[in-house]
């Protein structure tokens, strides 16, 4: 696993330890046993993916990232985004490791208060207590300054939360709620945003599924706030470093984003390739015809260049290094465009058969081209880069 | 109670099988891990512990390999072992199945166990024997292919899968016992395990500290030697039936059934 010191800076280990080598077979193992059948099932009831939820978090999986002095495994996102790339390469990709251990988990190590801490991370790395992330909303987009959820301060010094949110990840099976909204000030405007973590059956919050073309247990929500109250305890971050705290989860989401499409890609052409080995049309299997070969190879030089990228943006988070929003991103827009290609490469070695569901190509496309999307776009990736790393004009 | 697991380190699964030509051996550089059948061993003894039907004080993991064959003990505590002995000497190397069997048996034999458990081949050599053999060594009973076992104070009620079904066999311990990977589903680490496993005690040992005589190991003391090396031949093609008539056909494929005394 990644390690710092001050002689030589953040480590980004190419072999991986046995620490990691153990971890990555028992969680490919345990996932082994669901699979995608068991996804999809799972997602036809309307279920969340429980069972294996609860199999990974009874051997303490889905808290490898957390401070072990809190029940955690210590390993950082170096660890968590193995987890992740594992359960994507067996098909059974989480997003409640994305939102509940990795931002919300990742916000109270570090802006969380002692009490605060002592509360959720335990929970949170036992995999019992599970807090689904809610910060998009429809007008306001990727700019969080738009936020118009509001939350107001009572006389007994808690607040009361409303607004609407959207696009919120596994809420169903959530037991709380990180919500991000904007503190109401004297005048009515709208000032700092603030985080707050919100039972997720509060009174006055309802939610609505939104339905998806992508086949996952985990659903989308729109949810409504209509005056949640929480007591002033469940603030993160205080009244002035909401935005610092929320900045704090977007690293390990990008991470954990790059992790997932790794693994998806990784699925998709060792299926293709599979198959290619196999599929004799001519004389000779068609993996021996370059024009389906080459585009495959690519695709594989895609995807280990982006291993490298997310193996470096976690090395960099978990040494606290600042270079870590640069390579987070990139290694985001790096594996989201890896996984495109090589699931679009594996439907196309399948010809006919890459649209039947039985082959779950589509499922897996649907899973990739989410990504280039959430949980931020290509575009603004790029537009980060632009800026950021090359010095140019902010262009919006 | 004290159970000794031998486990052995191997070239992974996904690593293609090659044969060194110099050293006529097996090529083991590359990914390396736990013999995955030695893992079935490692679990026999946790729920024999857990059984509760004997006391179990202790579980060793024990190997003979070279450095990187810490791993797979690590690997063994992680799954259970309370801790492990490494037998390690650059004497040991080339050493064959009955040197290596030896070697092992007088490593086992510093530790008395009460119960050698293993498992029934190595993915790599695939040779079923070293129990066996280190059974021969230690003056123990040994069974091989065992798929459920009952343990009760100096015995041991064992299941083994035989050629055509299963025999029971009753064993006095100590006793050496090589487990069929059909008597348990070894059960994943938990994270503490993983992360914990550096911290168990790991013994090493040369071959002097357990008394073994240098002349009967590495490849002068092994009593095999490999002259030469060719593929296999290849595969006799199958017995075809042609279904021209259904009733003769099912009469023929019962008669080649019954022949076998499958049914």
């Amino acid at each position: 696993m990644s390690n710092a010191t001050e002689q030589t800076g953040p480590v980004i280990n190419l072999i991986a330890s046995l620490e990691e080598s153990m971890l990555r077979e028992a969680v490919g193992g345990i996932a082994g046993e669901y699979g995608p059948k068991y996804m999809l099932a799972c997602a036809d009831a309307g279920e969340p993916p429980v069972e294996l939820w609860d199999a990974l978090a009874e051997k303490g999986y889905c808290g490898v990232n957390l401070p072990e002095s809190y029940g955690g495994g210590g390993l950082g996102m170096t660890g968590l985004a193995a987890v992740q790339e594992e359960l994507a390469l067996a098909g059974c990709t989480q997003l409640l490791l994305v939102v509940s251990p990795a931002i919300a988990g990742s916000i109270l190590v570090s802006r969380g208060s002692e009490a605060q801490r002592d509360q959720w991370l335990p929970g949170l790395a036992a995999g019992t207590t599970r807090i689904a992330f809610a910060v998009t909303e429809s007008d306001a987009g990727t700019n969080t300054h738009n936020l118009a959820t509001r939350a107001r301060q009572n006389a007994a010094g808690g607040w009361e939360i409303s607004g609407q949110k959207t696009f919120i990840s596994g809420v169903e099976h959530a037991t709380h709620i990180l919500v991000v909204a904007r503190q109401e000030l004297a005048d009515g405007t709208l000032g700092l945003p603030l985080l707050f973590i919100i039972d997720v059956n509060a009174t006055g919050l309802q939610r609505d599924l939104i339905p998806m073309a992508l086949r996952l247990p985990d659903k989308q929500w729109t949810l409504f706030l209509d005056g949640v109250e929480v007591g002033e305890e469940r603030l993160v971050g205080g009244t002035e470093g909401g935005m610092g705290a929320l900045f704090e989860g977007l690293n390990p989401e990008r991470i954990m984003a790059a992790a997932g499409s790794c693994g998806a890609a990784d699925r998709a052409l060792r299926t293709a390739s599979s198959y290619a080995r196999e599929r004799k049309v001519w004389r000779t299997p068609i993996g021996a015809h370059q024009a389906l070969a080459h585009p495959l190879a690519e695709a594989k030089i895609e995807l280990e260049m982006a291993r490298l990228m997310t193996r470096k943006a976690s090395a960099l988070y978990d040494a606290g290094y600042k270079g870590a929003g640069e390579a987070s991103n990139m290694a985001k827009w790096a594996a989201a465009e890896a996984a495109v290609h090589a699931v679009d490469r594996a439907i196309q070695t399948h010809g006919g058969n890459g649209l039947a569901l039985e082959y779950g190509l589509t499922d897996m496309w649907w899973g990739a081209r989410l990504n280039k999307i959430a949980p931020v776009s290509r575009e603004m990736i790029l537009n980060y880069v632009a800026e950021h790393s090359l010095g140019l004009p902010k262009s919006y | 109670m004290k159970i000794c697991c031998l486990v052995k380190e191997v070239p992974d699964a996904a690593v293609q099988k090659r044969i060194d030509a110099g050293t006529k051996r097996l090529d083991r550089s590359g990914e390396r891990t736990l013999n995955p059948f030695d893992t079935h061993g490692i679990e026999a003894a946790m729920q024999i512990r857990e059984g509760g039907a004997v006391a179990v004080d202790e579980i060793v993991a024990v190997t003979m390999g070279p450095d990187t064959a810490v791993r797979a003990l690590h690997k063994s505590v992680a799954l259970g072992a309370d801790r492990s002995l490494h037998l390690s000497d650059p004497a040991l190397s080339g050493s064959d199945v009955c040197a290596t069997g030896y070697a092992l048996a007088k490593a086992l034999e510093t530790e008395q166990p009460d119960l050698v458990l293993l498992g029934q081949q190595s993915d790599d050599g695939e040779c079923y024997t070293i129990g066996a053999v280190v059974a021969d060594h230690l003056k123990m009973p040994s069974l091989t292919q065992v798929i459920k076992m009952d343990v009760s104070e100096g015995k041991l009620v064992c299941q083994r899968q035989a050629e055509y079904g299963y025999d029971t066999v009753e064993i006095a311990l100590p006793a050496v016992i090589s487990v069929g990977d059909a008597i348990n589903e070894p059960r994943y680490p938990s994270l503490k395990a993983i992360m914990g496993a550096k911290k168990k005690p790991l013994d090493t040992k040369g071959t002097g500290d357990v008394g073994i005589d240098p002349s009967q190991v590495g490849e002068a003391g092994s009593k095999t030697q490999v002259l030469g090396i060719n593929p296999p031949p290849p595969k006799q093609s199958g017995e075809i039936i042609e279904d021209e008539d259904t009733n003769e056909t099912v009469e023929k494929i019962v008669a080649w059934l019954e022949e076998r005394k499958l049914i």
